[in-house]
């Protein structure tokens, strides 16, 4: 009888994390969505220079910066299951596997900026190339933050901070890292593929 | 096999694969308005997954899923709107 | 109060207090002369008038600022200011400069100030906003590195909470922003450009993190809610800030000579500056309403609730009116620019610095909170003033919106002047919303010598 009172507890609808991430990812997910309309709409008047310049950007460096970070995300969710089982080996290494996939990403991006960069262009060069910088760049910043607080989860981890009953902060900062995911979800088509 | 039965790895396959589409359309030059619904929808599919498998949002309060999926909506559909704009 | 050297906060609060009346009779003056342009001409021009209303609105948000800090910090690390003494002897300089600034403005020429205090040496002056003399300039700088030192060691040699860490990072900030003013290269975009570092870095960045510390640190006094959660929001709308202020800044950035992209960046990221202000409102509300005390002093927690409403009526939503590059292709530098600087100003910085005042005064005058009778006439006053700037808003809003339309958006464009005549009847009743905030003003100070039953200190 009581493990069925206790039933509803358990199944109750619940938010992973901190109130207060989420509050913040909204508002950063509202920061990016301003961004991306802006980025359409100015195609919307510009169609030839976007269509014509896209194709300059590295297709294949965009799609396996997709793939580190939907894999990244992947090892972060793996990490707070290990939590929810309490196998806290498993945590910190599917948060260093994760980490390692932002920092892939971090890569490909600089020698996709090298490439970029040496070739002169600037955020003048033209309205594109303006947005083109300026959104991955903005994401690239989010992308760091987002390993910091890998970082921060990983030496917590270490220290047997998350488990079956306290798994809050664990849980905000991988909300974080998945929306990291979910933004360049949204900005590779857009910039890259779409035309 | 004991791999799909988590839904995160599930949901890591059909992204990856999402992935590898948006991809292959890039790579043939795909264009014009089918292309874009096409890549809008595959992002959503992508973007749902992140949202309710990654994020854990199915088991949310209904609010904060329909926060983030009415996200995925809303950027999805402003650009619709800004491409159709543009294809006229 | 819990520590014997929180009093230094005191002289500090009075002066912000009488420095407020200065600043709103010589906006009185100047809405005066917005209408009869020759109101006390010779002797207060237009441009002198403004100068003095607006550094005085500096200077004691300031005074304001430092009061709340040295009131807030022994409080907050749980010991003794570090050096009391020092406090009090800034206090001094820093009201004997300001007080000399001032009589300077209003006796001498500007050339000739300018002549008389060495702005040979350095060329900093004649900058709107920066107008102080040299000595007064050094003078700022010298007080507030005293004045960060001691709040520093303060707080080194006591406890450390995050919300005198946002604190520390607000008033470093603002010493550091400070420093451009003494940077002003000749070509005018790169002047312009770095103007903005200490104008807006200051009202649209560190300031922001100095009022979430001190609303965090009043809500947690007056509502009893646990520090962790209070601290977690804080560190929430702290980040907010930095992002959509520190890019915003690109919204000065769209006509003075500086790349195109700018019109993007600055539009994008200032038009999600209303957010932490959203964020501070809801904070404040979500706190009052977990409130687990029944604080005696009221007041102070209405001026808590005003502060995020006011803010983010004035910062946020009539700063995003005319944010976006196309918008403020037709407003910038019209009445609507003044509307949102009233409401703004008002809303995060006097009235957070009120909220302080009000919860810190009674305190410091030994009693938990004032009498009911006193209480009850602050919020009148409270009332007056937020309803009045409120109407200050609106009529500029309208005003500005009539010039932007008849001086630049109409087919056959009025000159500025002949524009301004068209909507003097704006700036009639501006005056008078203005006369009902002083009147509020007025009624605030005469609070505070109203007796009646105290409330016992706790």
């Amino acid at each position: 009888m009581n493990s069925i009172a206790a039933e509803p507890a358990v199944t109750a609808r619940r938010l992973p994390g901190d109130l207060a991430i989420w509050f913040f990812i909204l508002a950063e997910m509202l920061a990016f969505a301003v961004f991306f309309a802006a980025y359409a709409f100015a195609r919307a008047s510009h169609v030839e220079e976007f269509n014509q310049y896209q194709q300059t950007l590295d297709l294949n460096a965009g799609a396996l910066n997709t793939v580190l970070l939907i894999t990244g995300s992947w090892f972060v969710a793996l990490a707070v299951q290990a939590a929810h089982r309490d196998e806290q080996a498993d945590i910190s290494r599917n948060l260093l596997l994760g980490w390692l996939c932002g920092a892939g990403f971090l890569v490909v991006k600089c020698f996709e900026y090298a490439g970029k960069f040496g070739a002169g262009i600037t955020l003048s060069t033209n309205t594109f190339y303006m947005f083109y910088i300026s959104l991955t760049f903005f994401h690239f910043m989010h992308v760091i933050l987002g390993m910091v607080i890998l970082t921060v989860l990983w030496k917590q981890s270490r220290k047997g901070v998350y488990g079956r009953y306290d798994a809050n902060g664990l849980e905000s900062g991988a909300a974080y890292w998945h929306m990291v995911d979910l933004l360049w979800i949204v900005l590779f088509p857009l910039v890259y593929v779409m035309r | 096999m004991v791999f799909l039965k988590n839904p995160i790895n599930r949901a890591w396959l059909v992204l990856m694969i999402a992935t590898a589409i948006t991809w292959y359309l890039g790579e043939v030059g795909a264009a014009g308005t089918g292309a874009i619904v096409g890549m809008l929808l595959i992002a959503f599919v992508k973007g749902r997954l992140v949202i309710l498998d990654f994020m854990e949002l199915r088991q949310a309060p209904r609010m904060w899923r329909l926060l983030l999926e009415g996200w995925m909506l809303l950027v999805g559909s402003l650009i619709l709107l800004a491409y159709w704009l543009s294809l006229r | 109060m819990q520590y014997k050297s929180q009093a230094v906060a005191k002289p500090y609060f009075i002066a912000a207090i009488g420095l407020f009346v200065g600043q709103i009779l010589f906006g009185l003056i100047l809405g005066l002369q917005y209408v009869i342009g020759d109101f006390l001409f010779p002797a207060i021009p237009f441009n002198v008038a403004r100068m003095v209303h607006t550094n005085l609105l500096i200077v004691w948000l300031l005074f304001g600022f430092m009061g709340g800090a040295y009131y807030m910090i022994p409080e907050e690390s749980e010991t003794e200011l570090f050096s009391p003494k020092l406090a009090l002897a800034m206090f001094w300089i820093f009201l004997v400069a300001g007080a000399l600034t001032i009589v300077g403005y209003l006796t001498v020429p500007y050339a000739a100030l300018a002549e008389m205090t060495g702005n040979n040496l350095i060329e900093t002056m004649g900058r709107e906003f920066l107008e102080q003399p040299l000595p007064t300039k050094l003078g700022i700088v010298v007080v507030a590195l005293a004045f960060l030192f001691n709040i520093t060691m303060t707080v080194l040699k006591g406890k450390k909470t995050s919300i005198s860490l946002v604190l520390l990072i607000g008033l470093w900030g603002l010493a550091v922003f400070f420093l451009f003013s003494f940077y002003n290269p000749v070509n005018v975009v790169l002047d312009k450009f770095f103007w903005w570092w200490t104008v807006h870095l200051w009202v649209e960045g560190v300031w922001e993190l100095i009022l979430g510390s001190f609303l965090a640190f009043v809500l947690i006094k007056t509502t009893g809610v646990d520090r962790e959660v209070i601290e977690k929001w804080l560190y929430v709308i702290v980040t907010l800030t930095l992002i959509t202020g520190i890019i915003g800044t690109g919204h000065h950035y769209f006509w003075i000579g500086t790349p195109e992209y700018w019109q993007w960046w600055g539009s994008i990221f200032s038009a999600l500056e209303p957010i932490p202000f959203f964020a501070m409102t809801v904070f404040a509300f979500n706190m009052v309403n977990r409130r687990r005390r029944e604080h005696p002093n009221k007041a102070a927690v209405l001026w808590a609730l005003g502060t995020g409403v006011m803010a983010f009526l004035g910062a946020g939503v009539w700063g995003f009116l005319h944010t976006l590059a196309p918008v403020n292709y037709y407003t910038h530098g019209t009445q609507i620019t003044a509307a949102h600087g009233h409401m703004a100003f008002y809303g995060a910085y006097a009235m957070v610095n009120l909220m302080m005042i009000s919860y810190a005064m009674p305190l410091l005058r030994g009693r938990a909170a004032n009498s009911n009778k006193s209480q009850v006439l602050e919020m009148w006053a409270f009332w007056l003033m937020t309803v009045a700037m409120v109407f200050i808003t609106l009529f500029l809003t309208a005003a500005g919106i009539l010039q932007v339309w008849l001086q630049r958006a109409s087919d056959a464009p009025l000159p500025f002047m002949v524009a301004q005549d068209k909507i003097a009847l704006f700036y009639w009743m501006r005056e008078w919303a203005g006369v009902f905030f002083l009147i509020g003003l007025v009624i605030y100070i005469v609070s505070f010598f109203v007796g009646g039953e105290e409330k016992q200190a706790v």
